[in-house]
């Protein structure tokens, strides 16, 4: 190989390398520009609206170490994750009961369709009403949200399932119970993954807005009180760590979604 | 003579009418034919003879208008969708015109599917299914998903999945009818040398001619829709068949002329 050679493959390499560190440069200097932005917006609006980045981040270490921030955090992931089993269960139970019921499927799927124009969150004061203060209000205003996205999902996805894959799995002397869990479950998993990825990140902000409005504890708690005592470093703080949860919980799901759909030929020309 | 394996009788298809489009026309009527015990039958028609919709009755995973199948001298109600037994408890095996693999199995665990959902997962069931794997070569790819195994794998997949379980009976449509030329000559070779270990009654179902007469014992013509059967015929060459040069054999041009004036 000439010396030629090595200059012309040079630049073969090099594109690519440097579109791959590109995107990573590029990611953390808009977030320092984010950054950069909200601490001059934080200097032109004054603490009273927008809390300064670093004063926000002198806070967030300050509760961790006192444990408050922690309590805060468990209090409202363990609502969202109560909630979003509740919810998410019924998501899926509910198409494949249905599944076996064609005709009264047709019977109450426009009512089913119809709730989902409901405003949930207008629902609160009657859970209140009907519920009480404790969990129970929060529950349902979690599920609910959660429950939506997936059973509509689920149901779209067992009405799309190939209808030859079911016939070879008859006729090769699957149950109805197999067939339901094998053939109808898998072909539906990027349908139910789609839902996750909205119902998720709800059922965080629901029990949020849960706690905006009942008991006194969990980050909805947090923000809100800080709120009230023109805590906006508090406020900031609360929201700081909700995002970062939600964050966290799509990563965690991201990484799942690519383990399950391993077989998926589009998931793999998609990573690269 | 002992009695046929498997017999259609009288059989009639039409599909439910559309509103306020008239009665649908028949599309198979007054169908009868039998298979004997170990025979490899093929049938020839031209497409949209009902040679599918043929086959999805048999397997019951389509209700039929009139007539009936038997096997073993044993009728099964066709008319009602309810009573409909697909696959007749694993005794109809079906080799679909697609592969239907699951594509979240492996090559090996959509051949042992069958085996699987049947509680039959035995060492010598396993043993079996690694058998059939390497008898058509796809014992290098067990653990491929079928998205990344080539047309004429995932054909040689389907099989076995139906082989594994030794069904009496195997139906099978136009299973390597989008192959090409080589590959398909390949897999016919292969699924006769897989039919002669055990000798199994096999309906093959083909617009291809030349097709119908390497495999088959004996040919039925079918005609245009509505479909009935047009006519018989007995394929005398000896076996086993060189699929390669079957072309060459004496006897194969005057049957090929005779069917094809039938085929129309």
């Amino acid at each position: 190989m000439t010396a030629r050679d090595d200059v012309l493959d040079l630049p073969r390499e090099g594109p690519l390398q440097w579109r791959r560190y590109g995107v990573t440069i590029g990611r953390a200097a808009l977030l320092l520009l984010l950054i950069a932005i909200w601490k001059l917006g934080a200097d032109a609006a004054g603490p009273m609206y927008v809390a300064d980045p670093f004063k926000v981040l002198e806070r967030i270490i300050a509760d961790t170490q006192s444990g408050t921030l922690l309590r805060h955090v468990y209090v409202t992931l363990r609502i969202s994750m109560i909630g979003f089993v509740i919810g998410c269960a019924s998501g899926v139970a509910l198409p494949f009961l249905l599944r076996r019921l064609p005709r009264l499927t047709d019977a109450v799927e426009p009512y089913i369709m119809a709730s989902v124009g409901v405003p949930k969150y207008a629902l609160v004061p009657l859970f209140i009403l009907y519920f009480g203060i404790d969990d129970a209000p929060k529950l349902w205003l979690v599920g609910l949200l959660v429950f939506y996205p997936v059973f509509i999902a689920v149901f779209a996805g067992i009405r799309s399932v190939d209808r030859r894959l079911i016939n070879m799995a008859r006729i090769v002397g699957a149950s109805e119970a197999t067939i339901a869990r094998e053939v109808i479950w898998n072909s539906l998993m990027p349908f139910f993954f789609a839902a996750l990825k909205i119902a998720l990140p709800r059922a965080v902000s629901a029990a949020i807005i849960g706690e905006f409005l009942v008991g006194n504890e969990g980050l909805g708690y947090l923000i809100e009180h800080s709120r009230q005592n023109v805590d906006t470093t508090g406020v900031f703080a609360g929201i700081v760590i909700a995002t970062a949860i939600v964050l966290i919980i799509n990563a965690v799901l991201v990484e799942l979604d690519r383990r399950v759909s391993a077989w998926r030929p589009i998931a793999r020309e998609m990573a690269l | 003579m002992a009695d046929p394996l498997l017999e259609v009788r009288d059989l009639s298809k039409r599909f439910a009418s559309r509103a306020g489009r008239g009665p649908s026309p028949w599309v198979i009527q007054g169908l009868s034919f039998s298979v004997k015990e170990g025979e490899f039958l093929t049938i020839v028609g031209p497409s949209g003879a009902g040679k599918t919709t043929l086959l999805n009755m048999i397997a019951q995973i389509d209700t039929a208008s009139g007539g009936e199948v038997r096997f073993q001298s044993e009728a099964s109600p066709l008319n009602d969708p309810k009573a409909l037994n697909p696959g007749l408890s694993c005794r109809i095996g079906y080799v679909t015109q697609e592969d239907n693999l699951l594509p979240w199995r492996t090559t090996l665990q959509n051949v042992l599917f069958p085996l699987e959902v049947q509680g039959r997962l035995t060492a010598e069931t396993r043993a079996r299914a690694d058998l059939l794997m390497r008898a058509v070569g796809l014992a290098d790819f067990e653990h491929h998903y079928p998205h990344e195994l080539s047309g004429g794998m995932r054909k040689r997949a389907s099989l076995i999945r139906t082989l594994v379980y030794d069904p009496p009976v195997i139906l099978m449509d136009e299973p390597f009818g989008a192959l090409d030329a080589q590959t398909r000559m390949q897999l016919q070779e292969d699924l006769l040398r897989l039919w002669n270990l055990g000798r199994k009654t096999i309906v093959f179902v083909t617009h291809d001619i030349a097709e119908a007469i390497a495999l088959g014992d004996r040919t039925l013509v079918l005609s245009r829709a509505p479909a009935h059967i047009a006519g018989e015929h007995i394929i005398t060459i000896p076996r086993p068949r060189d699929i390669r040069g079957i072309m060459t054999h004496p006897e194969f041009g005057a049957l090929y002329q005779r069917i094809r004036a039938q085929v129309q």
